[in-house]
């Protein structure tokens, strides 16, 4: 089949690119929030979304989507009402921003920068910072509380991702996301022995701290502190930075996760007719599997008390993690040729 | 994970076993409870497009099947939330005879239930003395608009069509209207017992039957009284088991307690469901097993309970042995305890009740009382005295 020869000039290759990013996040809204109702129904033997759409409720995130926006949008009275609207954008957009550098396929990738890992660890903790806008200028206590707690919560965990993923890079001896996963090999998390596996569980933990999911929701809270810094949103604004940001986050840390722990696009054995089903179908097998993780671990812990989060993080995970990364560095410089 | 020191103060070893770490093995197992739930077959029942079968004995909505009702206004008075609304007119009918009195019948104008106010208590059903209401498994009549939940008396007979027959009754329960006080029936012969039992039955079930609001309910009674009819044979294949001692101990104590155990145990025979072989199992270690808790009847049991395991094998190819042994270790859940009769207090006068009377009166003027309280004190003093009551360390009254 011979396709027509199209020729782009760099500005058009960039709309084309920032389009289908910006396409992916809607559809792991959908998709994810479809699932995760599911996955949570089932697991609390329910069977959630049952109507719309028909069959199994498959349109119930695109009914709630419809819903949101046609809601009215209030900004409370109190409210500094310029950071009050531009919040949701700031908490929204790094999580898009994260989608540049995961590597779908060898070549299906935005920007492969030498950087990567570095560039979306650092872009990923700016999505704080609407949180904490959020938080502060919707005029009201329970919002406050839940921003400071998103901001102190990021602070603890940030560190345990970033060290993780540091000691990834060191045994791969590349930041470039392309780099890590061409440098993994076959079993990707099991080898070297013992540290792909604690760094996957602290970059987990990490993680689900960081998304605010259960059981580290203490800044939502919603049974406490009623969705902390989104009480006062509604309508679109709050479809986006709640939901649609929880949703894209949970993607994103499902790609990055895939990704430095998986082996990304390559196939879970090196072994023939498995090696010749596409990258891109690997790589949205481990992401799905992670994705679901999230979703499992979800409805089976309760959550933490506040100090009990900050205890987690600064006791137990950062000193594994700088433990890990001296592991790391001793097998880098020391394990025999042969090993590595 | 993290464990909190601070809490670490209560000394239950199951707590500090909990609090024991357990290297996150304990998270591992949590994730394997949920997605074992999430695997394990989701039980759901869609409700409005799906229906459940509900119990037979849901408190849906009250039917009321008109023309039992004799508006004799027990419902109404019982009913806790006073929902009940009736209304009725005498009407005079012609005499029987020529010159005689004319007869009145209450003819019911209005029966209705307020279900905003009911509370499904069931307290008029249950009191209806001439089974006009019933319950239904019906529970879908809600409205718009709360007046319409005050059904007339035609609403209310229209649920009788949601009426379901009881359900039969469970194994070993006892028969409602069997006699309980019929030690002559027992005293006689064995094929008399089974009579009586079946008879009584026969009395009791129609009643109801004839009561029930469908033929399916009629034809069921009907089936039980049936059921019982081949109890005479198996009678016979047993038959020192339970009577031969059943009319002694009646005899002796003269209570219907004898009585009472060997229609329990004949009544388990049409209780039973359809399976016929359970039927013919049954009795024949109930009715040993009932003497056996008896007082003072263990010289005639032995020999009665050999007979009976030898007539078993006979019988039904089911109960062996060890079900007999069974049986009569654990007799079964309707098995009459024997229970003591409530002793009357001694009348044995202890002290002359006048001196009793002057002392307490004494003692309570001394102590201040007002000299009414103080003779109504000692009069009870007095009459506590002459029944050999004993009195207080205050010698008063309370």
């Amino acid at each position: 089949m011979n396709l027509p020869e199209i020729t782009l000039t760099a500005w058009q290759i960039l709309l084309v690119k920032v389009g289908i990013i910006l396409m992916i996040f809607p559809l792991a809204g959908i998709v994810g929030g479809y699932a995760e109702h599911k996955i949570m129904a089932h697991i609390q033997h329910r069977l959630g979304p049952m109507y719309p759409g028909g069959f199994h409720g498959w349109a119930a995130t695109i009914a709630d989507t419809v819903k949101f926006i046609y809601k009215e949008d209030i900004i409370p009275a109190a409210a500094d009402k310029r950071v009050f609207r531009i919040a949701p954008a700031l908490i929204l957009a790094p999580v898009i921003m994260t989608y540049l550098v995961i590597p779908v396929d060898r070549t299906l990738i935005v920007e492969d920068l030498d950087v990567g890992i570095f560039y979306l660890l650092a872009v990923s903790s700016v999505s704080v910072i609407g949180v904490l806008m959020a938080g502060w200028s919707s005029a009201n206590k329970y919002a406050l509380i839940g921003g400071l707690r998103a901001a102190a919560q990021l602070i603890a965990y940030e560190l345990p991702i970033v060290l993780a993923a540091a000691t990834i890079a060191m045994l791969a001896g590349t930041l470039s996301l392309v780099g890590i996963v061409e440098s993994q090999d076959w079993p990707y998390i099991l080898w070297p022995p013992g540290i792909g596996l604690i760094a996957f569980l602290v970059f987990l933990s990490g993680a689900v701290a960081e998304m605010a999911r259960p059981p580290f929701d203490m800044p939502v809270a919603e049974s406490e502190i009623i969705t902390g810094p989104f009480t006062e949103y509604s309508g679109i604004r709050f479809m986006l930075c709640y939901l649609g940001a929880e949703m894209g986050h949970i993607v994103a840390f499902a790609g990055v996760g895939a990704t430095l722990f998986l082996g990304g696009y390559r196939p879970i054995v090196p072994w023939g007719p498995l090696e010749a089903i596409p990258g891109l179908f690997w790589f949205l097998g481990k992401t799905f599997f992670m994705v679901f993780l999230f979703m499992w671990i979800r409805p089976t812990y309760p959550r933490l008390r506040e100090d009990q989060l900050q205890k987690f993080a600064w006791k137990i995970l950062i000193p594994v993690s700088l433990a890990l990364i001296l592991v790391a560095g001793a097998w880098v410089l020391y394990a025999p040729e042969g090993l590595r | 994970m993290a464990i909190d020191e601070g809490m670490r103060t209560e000394q239950d070893p199951r707590l500090t076993k909990a609090r024991r770490p357990g290297f996150g093995l304990g998270l591992l197992k949590g994730l394997g409870v949920t997605i074992r739930h999430m695997l394990s077959h989701n039980k759901v029942i869609q409700y409005p497009d799906v229906k459940q079968d509900l119990p037979p004995r849901t408190r849906g909505v009250i039917a009321l099947k008109e023309e039992n009702c004799t508006v004799c206004m027990l419902c109404a008075r019982e009913c806790p939330d006073w929902c009940i609304y009736i209304d009725s007119h005498k009407e005079t009918l012609p005499p029987k005879r020529e010159g005689g009195r004319a007869r009145k019948r209450n003819v019911l104008d209005r029966f209705a239930i307020d279900y905003a106010l009911c509370m499904y208590c069931g307290i008029c059903v249950e009191v209806c003395p001439y089974d006009a209401l019933f319950w239904s498994r019906e529970f879908e009549y809600s409205e718009y608009d709360i007046r319409q939940l005050t059904h007339e008396k035609e609403r209310l007979s229209d649920w009788m069509a949601s009426v379901l027959p009881p359900p039969p009754l469970e194994v070993g329960a006892e028969v409602p209207g069997s006699p309980t006080a019929a030690p002559a029936a027992t005293v006689e012969a064995t094929a008399a017992r089974p009579a009586t039992t079946t008879s009584s039955a026969a009395e009791a079930r129609p009643a109801q039957a004839a009561a029930a609001p469908t033929t399916g309910t009629a034809a069921t009674e009907a089936a039980r009284p049936a059921e019982s009819v081949p109890r005479p044979t198996e009678e016979k294949k047993a038959p020192t088991a339970a009577p031969a001692e059943m009319a002694p101990e009646t005899l002796a104590t003269g209570e219907p307690a004898g009585g009472g155990t060997a229609s329990d145990a004949t009544a388990t025979a049409p209780a039973t469901s359809p399976e016929a072989s359970a039927v013919k199992a049954k009795p024949a270690p109930k009715a040993k097993a009932a003497p056996k808790g008896k007082k003072g009847k263990a010289d005639s049991t032995p020999a009665a309970d050999a007979s009976a395991i030898e007539a078993d094998p006979a019988e039904a190819p089911k109960p062996t042995a060890e079900e007999v042994a069974q049986y009569q270790e654990t007799p079964g859940p309707n098995v009459e305890v024997p229970h003591e009769e409530p002793k009357p207090i001694a009348l044995v006068p202890t002290e002359d009740p006048e001196a009793v009377y002057r002392e307490v009166l004494e003692e309570q003027l001394a102590k201040g009382s007002s000299p009414q309280v103080a003779e109504a004190r000692a009069k009870v003093a007095r009459v506590k005295a002459e029944r050999g009551i004993k009195r207080g360390p205050s010698g008063g009254g309370s």
